[in-house]
């Protein structure tokens, strides 16, 4: 199996699986115990909060609060911004924002929220004076995200950070999750407030998230009972995953991968443009401005889920913005706010490389592609449909 | 299974040869796209069949399964499968009742493609109303008047007429309306 779907989840590293395994096994204790097991327990704990300020350069340790996952980060960040600013009805966000951010703003608006969706250009970048202007004396928040998870593009934080500060009183919260492990963080030197990321992004386990909290800011407890999490999210800590996602922002922040696996993105993406027919990239051209490991591309007039399919049978794991279940039948959020035109939106395609991908993985997929994209544009109808102009009916 | 199969080996892929008859269905939603080709016999056969599609698996799946099923058949026993989708998903096991629909419709819009023009250049003694069945205006006012009949479904009921691609639905309700006298 090639595995060219990091966004999405990326694999345990062995490092990471060999540092939780103990605590899986006889290191076992609560870490709100008084004995000596417990303590050791808590140890462990108190060393994965250093590791993950480390790796997204909080300013101090408390500043980090472990949740379940990215999404419960994010939920709590927003509500938390917003329960301390009863009188402030205004939230700020993209069109392009992950569901949890993009749903729960939905769902605000029917609970009495004016939100305003910031649009992107034809790359997926913001327009800063748009931001500027959407900014109110009753702008609670502002969310954002640092990259985007489909098509890897880099929402510049610090700028915005700073326009929030000058312009409003708002908090600024971002949903660093497809980010964290991929690039340089800073928090400390940046206008963040808040700042949600998830471990299973960066090889650490699926259930482990963190939410960064500004010194200085208080949110009300997102789950109340025990004391754990300083008071603000109780329930028992789940000591393995948090100490696996310590080990993996160690491994993030030590590793020298990311140039290996910019240079296999790189690879893949240059071949694809270069040798396929109707092959477009979704999102900057300029590589400093997306992730190092995220190419989306468009094969137009061919459909990204039936791609999907073939490279699946193929053994090579990738996805598409443009899902068709039998509930949900729409092509992206991000690429119709970015304009990309729905023949070529349907035929997208996100490959996302991660630190086990190789040299060779890369090759092989380059010489299934082609002819998998060659036979669904035989059988596609739409570019002879669109040259003649003529009208379909419709479903 | 058979999903599967005609997804990744979808029979009849293409244009039938001229002179074709071409239905189409998009969705604009997802942004599907089907095509579907037919060539008629003398005898109202169908004697080829093609599809040409840019959509998910169902949608390809659906589309090569019809092909495969209506080739041969004439138009009426064609348009009579265009007509049942949710056969068609059940005979898949899919629950993507949307896709397999889509497939259908522009199955059914090549038929109806056929029909407008073997209406056209039907020569006979009388006019031809319902192709599939092929079912003459005097026939469809004989009814109407001998039965009393009110509705397009009553008319398809008695004698058939409309009962396949449904080309001529407008055609007897207008012929109902020239009917429709004072009794």
């Amino acid at each position: 199996m090639i595995y060219l779907d990091n966004n999405a989840t990326t694999r345990v590293a062995p490092e990471v699986l060999d540092t939780m395994h103990p605590y899986l096994g006889q290191l076992f204790g609560n870490p709100s115990s008084a004995h000596a097991l417990g303590r050791e327990m808590k140890r462990a704990v108190d060393q994965s909060r250093e590791q993950v300020g480390s790796l997204i350069g909080a300013a101090d340790v408390s500043e980090v609060v472990f949740t379940s996952c990215g999404s419960e980060s994010d939920n709590w960040a927003i509500r938390g911004v917003l329960a301390t600013r009863p009188d402030n009805k205004h939230i700020v966000t993209t069109l392009v924002e992950h569901e949890a951010v993009r749903n729960l703003c939905r769902l605000l608006e029917n609970e009495g929220y004016e939100v305003t969706w910031l649009g992107v250009d034809h790359n997926g970048e913001l327009n800063l004076d748009e931001l500027r202007a959407a900014l109110r004396p009753d702008t609670a928040l502002v969310s954002t995200m640092l990259a985007n998870n489909e098509t890897g593009v880099l929402f510049p934080i610090e700028e915005i950070g700073r326009i929030v500060r000058e312009a409003s009183e708002a908090l600024f919260h971002v949903d660093g999750v497809q980010a964290v492990g991929k690039i340089p963080i800073d928090l400390k030197s940046t206008a963040v407030d808040l700042f949600a990321l998830s471990g299973h992004k960066l090889h650490a386990p699926q259930g482990i998230g963190a939410l960064y909290i500004r010194n200085g800011i208080s949110l009300p407890s997102w789950i109340i009972g025990g004391g754990q999490e300083q008071g603000r999210r109780a329930g028992t800590s789940a000591v393995p995953n948090i100490v696996g996602l310590g080990a993996a922002c160690k491994l993030a922040l030590v590793d020298d991968g990311h140039a290996r696996i910019e240079t296999l993105r790189n690879r893949l993406e240059d071949e694809i443009l270069k040798s396929i027919p109707n092959a477009r990239l979704n999102g900057a051209a300029d590589r400093s401005k997306r992730l190092p490991n995220t190419s989306n591309i468009s094969f137009a007039y061919v459909d990204g889920q039936n791609i999907l399919m073939h490279l699946d049978h193929a053994g090579i794991c990738v996805s598409t913005g443009s899902a068709c279940h039998s509930t949900t039948h729409e092509s992206s959020p991000t690429l119709r706010a970015m304009n990309v035109p729905y023949p070529v939106a349907q035929g997208s395609i996100r490959f996302s490389v991660g630190r086990f991908n190789t040299e060779a993985e890369i090759e092989t997929t380059l010489s299934v592609l082609p002819e998998i994209i060659a036979k669904l544009a035989a059988m596609s109808p739409y570019q002879e449909e669109l040259m003649s102009g003529r009208a379909v009916s419709q479903n | 299974m058979q999903l599967c199969d005609h997804f990744f080996n979808p029979r009849n892929v293409g244009d039938a040869d001229e002179p074709s008859f071409t239905g189409r269905s998009a969705s604009l939603s997802c942004g599907a796209l089907i095509r579907f080709s037919i060539q008629v016999d003398e005898g109202h056969s169908i004697s080829q069949a093609k599809f040409r599609a840019a959509g998910c698996d169902v949608l390809v799946a659906a589309a090569s399964m019809l092909t495969a099923q209506v080739e041969g058949m004439n138009t009426a026993e064609a348009a009579a499968i265009g007509q049942e989708p949710a056969v068609l998903s059940e005979q898949m096991g899919t629950e993507n009742a949307r896709c397999v629909e889509l497939a259908c419709n522009a199955l059914l819009d090549a038929i109806r493609e056929y029909s407008n023009t073997a209406r056209e250049d039907w020569v006979g003694d009388e006019v031809l109303i319902c192709t599939c069945f092929f079912v003459s205006e005097r026939t469809i006012e004989r009814e109407i008047q001998t039965r009393g009949l009110t509705s397009v479904a009553e008319v398809t009921r008695v004698c058939n007429a409309g009962g396949g691609c449904g080309s001529c639905h407008q055609l007897i309700q207008e012929i109902l309306e020239a009917n429709d006298l004072p009794r």
